[in-house]
């Protein structure tokens, strides 16, 4: 090798060779880094680089999606230095966005087969440094060894040679006996930083020069400023600009101060004149009442097996209920908020959402700059759930920082972030069933009045001309993917939508659709007299997996749930006696999206004077393929359990003249540890491909409860919240 | 604006500010000690909680001018290298989901374990059903909470 010195001689005297040879020797001094895909990083100093590419809100992907790419690729946990994507070109082509349980699913391949390839790059790249055959070789623990003679390499080391290999189409992975983390529990990655105040939220993003601002809203849905005096707001110490603003969610007037109280003060202090707009005498009480009369109307087809309104004009045992799922708030812990930096020709987001790209679009075009001149950045994220999914917060930041010119981060107070949402839209459904002489179940005709999701635009005027529109987009969950076996089943679809923004919550379309479908098998096996756990086995029989569309029903999974869970909680065991409550048990089921099958047993008491309810037991039974993480998925089961105990409890967000009338958690109350019940989480082993996880466990719960409650009382209440003075009545 | 002497994690701090700044924005913008959450601002989640004279508090509901004179630890100061039991059995139970709660969550049990070693089952309810986790972790806190009163002595 030529010496540095024996290279400038030589260099000295040929000028125009010098800079392509400078270059050639810079290159050798400077060992490159190694990165065959966009995960995966490898610096000859060894330290190792792996991208996460979906957002942490506590679902649990910063642990589980490195932990695929760690086990084909062979690194020790502790050598990994965790990176979290942002939209930069790095990314292009690679989904950023977090949505629909959709993580692990759609990541096991991609994320197996990037560490796998440089798995095999940096075998080849070492076998040939010591010129013996790859299979000779192995990969372990951030080296490569050469078994018969023990050499051995860090992928540091390897780093340079391994980046000039090509990289192979199809690198062979890993046998599934050989996961090293696949399948192991793993605790959280972010652990430490969380538990030691270190952790990023969006919330504490400081950018330097940033201000803070909290944006005065009009209360009314699609209301307007009409005037505002800025005085009173500019007298608060601290405050430096009052501007309207046009984007986002709900329009107002921006106040931005040097500190976030001053700002909250400041929009506190701020009088605005408002328009009230069309919407200012909705009143979701009422609008429950319209979708139940909607009940009197045919819908969109969902479902149509047999014959049900013959088989329901015939004799024999029938029955009929409705039932009803209010309006919802996701109101996660961490409130909505965003920092944009807006400068010339460029933007920096700093940003808690599911949806990276999306808010880069939209920027872009707000600004009227190219895509690329846009970056977000994905923050941790104090809870997502599906409000997350759009981007609102995002043109609010982006236009008060154009508009003061600097970076500014806006602020949603708890109350912005209650009323201001986009809501879980309301469901009714009714339900009629019935038995042949012989007590055989023999029809079910079920009708859902629902809303569209309003985040994702209105339907044009083609989809709702097809009459056969929510059977091809295989909805509403639960009731198109009704897995029970009847004879005649039928089920249409109502459409009915309010001024109220609606989006995603935690398992979508399934937890109004699962209440209603599991309270009636519950109801019709208690008319018939029968078992409501064994009346689902038997509805579930032959176990055969039913192909709707696109969508397969796997029943012989959902079976295989419904055993395990009736196993570890003692389905048939003597009920509880307690001195002075009533106790009871029930059972739900529910597939969610086809993969993950989750059956729940609920254990309850209730006060014999105060009707006061206990929830003291939920026992999960889940079969969601291969199980990348076992401690997450219990994790999981436990969050998705808590969540729907709020709805089933609790929850419910009302609307008063065009305002939600909740605004933080004294009105919208959660589930607190002092109610929350002991929670089982039971994994059926599975080597089928993983199903997503993050919202499976919460559908049942409703149910679960409502006929254990029914059990414990003979009072059956079909429209959530379960309260005690419904109880009573 | 007014000068005021804060005491925050055994070090001293002048702030300028309103006197009725919560100290919850005190700490988070002035002193950029971010680990202390808003999650609801009138004192009913517990997200804010810090020790006050070394009892649980919530920084959301206490002023700037009342602050004055008095210790403060916030979750960056609960302990020196993050080794507090109830930080390492927070990690052991591994009761973090998006994690957003939790530093409130550790300084109300941190104070509570300081008053009661060892809390029955109803003491900690009684206690931390003051506090909101919107992920539902609340079976892991429990045992987190037992497990860092049966180590805590070995520290």
């Amino acid at each position: 090798m030529r010496t540095r010195r024996e290279f400038l001689k030589t260099a000295a005297g040929a000028g125009f060779v010098l800079a392509i040879d400078l270059k050639a020797f810079c290159a050798a001094e400077a060992k490159a880094d190694f990165s065959p895909n966009a995960y995966i990083e490898i610096h000859p100093d060894n330290n190792i680089r792996l991208w996460v590419t979906r957002t942490e809100m506590g679902q649990g992907v910063r642990t589980t999606l490195p932990m695929m790419l760690a086990d084909e690729l062979e690194v020790e946990w502790s050598q990994i230095q965790l990176e979290q994507a942002a939209t930069v070109p790095r990314f292009q082509g690679i989904r950023l966005r977090t949505s629909g349980s959709g993580s692990t699913v759609g990541t096991y391949n991609s994320l197996r087969k990037a560490g796998a390839t440089a798995r095999v790059m940096l075998i080849g790249a070492a076998a040939d440094k010591w010129g013996v055959e790859p299979a000779t070789c192995r990969a372990q623990a951030g080296s490569v060894v050469h078994l018969p003679s023990g050499r051995k390499a860090t992928y540091g080391q390897l780093a340079d040679a391994a980046s000039k290999r090509p990289v192979p189409e199809n690198p062979p992975l890993k046998d599934p006996k050989e996961f090293r983390y696949i399948g192991k529990p793993m605790k959280r990655t972010d652990g430490h930083a969380i538990l030691t105040g270190t952790a990023t939220y969006g919330l504490d993003t400081r950018v330097p020069g940033m201000l803070y601002a909290v944006v005065k809203r009009c209360p009314y849905l699609k209301g307007s400023v009409i005037s505002f005096d800025r005085s009173k707001a500019m007298a608060v110490r601290g405050v430096r600009h009052v501007i309207p603003i046009e984007s986002g969610l709900a329009t107002g007037v921006a106040v931005v101060a040097d500190q976030t109280w001053s700002a909250m003060k400041g929009a506190e202090a701020l009088e605005v004149n408002w328009n009230p707009g069309p919407n200012c005498n909705f009143d979701s009480d009422q609008f429950l009442g319209e979708m139940e009369e909607a009940l009197g109307e045919s819908g969109y087809y969902v479902r149509g097996d047999g014959d049900a309104a013959q088989a329901a004009a015939s004799e024999g045992r029938k029955l009929e209920a409705v039932y009803e799922f209010p309006f919802q708030a996701h109101a996660p812990l961490e409130v909505m908020n965003c920092v944009a930096d807006v400068r010339a020709d460029s933007c920096e987001i700093w940003v808690p959402t599911q949806a990276p790209t999306t808010a880069q679009e939209y920027t872009a075009k707000q600004l009227g700059i190219p895509v690329e001149a846009v970056t977000v950045n994905v923050t941790l994220t104090g809870g997502g759930f599906g409000r997350r999914l759009f981007v609102d917060y995002v043109p609010e930041a982006v236009e008060i920082s154009k508009a003061i010119g600097k970076p500014v981060q806006v602020v949603w107070t708890r109350s912005d972030d209650m009323r201001f949402g986009f809501f879980q839209p309301p469901s009714i459904v009714r339900i009629a069933g019935g038995f042949d002489h012989a007590g055989k179940p023999l029809f079910w005709s079920q009708r859902s009045v629902g809303c569209d999701l309003s985040m994702f635009g209105p339907l044009d005027a083609k989809a709702l001309a097809d009459p056969r529109h929510y059977f091809n987009d295989g909805s509403p969950w639960g009731s198109f993917d009704n897995p029970y076996n009847f004879p005649n089943l039928q089920a249409d679809f109502v459409r009915r939508n309010s001024p109220v923004p609606t989006g995603p919550w935690r398992a979508v379309e399934y937890p109004g659709q699962v209440f209603a479908r599991e309270s009636f098998i519950d109801e019709m096996a208690h008319a018939a007299g029968r078992d409501p756990l064994e009346l689902r086995l038997e509805l579930l029989q032959p176990g055969d997996v039913l192909k709707l569309g696109d969508a397969k029903v796997d029943r012989g999974r959902l079976i295989g749930a419904l055993r395990l869970v009736a196993e570890k909680s003692n389905w048939h065991q003597a009920p509880v006696t307690m001195p002075d409550r009533l106790w009871g048990h029930g059972v739900a089921c529910n597939i969610y999206s086809d993969d993950c099958f989750m059956a729940q047993v609920a254990e309850v008491s209730v006060g014999k004077s105060a009707g006061d309810i206990r929830v003291h037991r939920i026992v999960c039974a889940l079969d969601c393929g291969r199980v990348i993480n076992p401690l997450g998925l219990e994790g999981q089961t436990e969050s998705g359990v808590t969540w729907g105990l709020t709805a089933t409890l609790r929850g419910r967000i009302d609307f008063r003249n065009g305002t939600a009338v909740q605004e933080n958690y004294v009105d919208y109350e959660v589930i607190r540890m002092h109610e929350a019940p002991v929670i089982e989480t039971h994994i059926l082993p599975s080597e089928l491909s993983p199903g997503g996880f993050g919202e499976t466990a919460v559908p049942p719960v409703a149910p679960a409860v409502a006929n254990a409650i029914f059990a414990a009382t003979g009072k059956r209440v079909r429209r959530l919240p379960i309260t005690s003075k419904k109880l009573r009545a | 604006m007014p000068k005021y002497t804060l005491r925050v994690n055994r070090q001293v701090h002048q702030v300028d500010a309103d006197p009725e700044m919560p100290l919850l924005w005190a700490l988070r913008d002035l002193l950029q000690l971010t680990g202390t959450k808003y999650g609801c601002g009138i004192g009913i989640c517990g997200a804010c909680t810090v020790h006050e004279d070394g009892r649980a508090a919530r920084s959301c509901e206490i002023t700037v001018a009342n602050a004055v004179g008095r210790e403060y630890v916030t979750i960056e100061g609960l302990s020196a290298a993050g080794d507090h039991p109830c930080q390492r059995a927070w990690i052991e139970e591994d009761v973090s989901q998006c994690g957003y709660c939790q530093a409130g969550m550790m300084m109300t049990a941190a104070a509570l374990l300081a008053e009661k070693p060892h809390p029955s089952d109803a003491e900690i309810d009684l206690v931390m059903s003051e506090l909101v986790c919107r992920c539902g972790t609340y079976q892991r806190i429990r045992k987190a909470i037992h497990r860092a009163a049966s180590e805590g002595k070995a520290t």
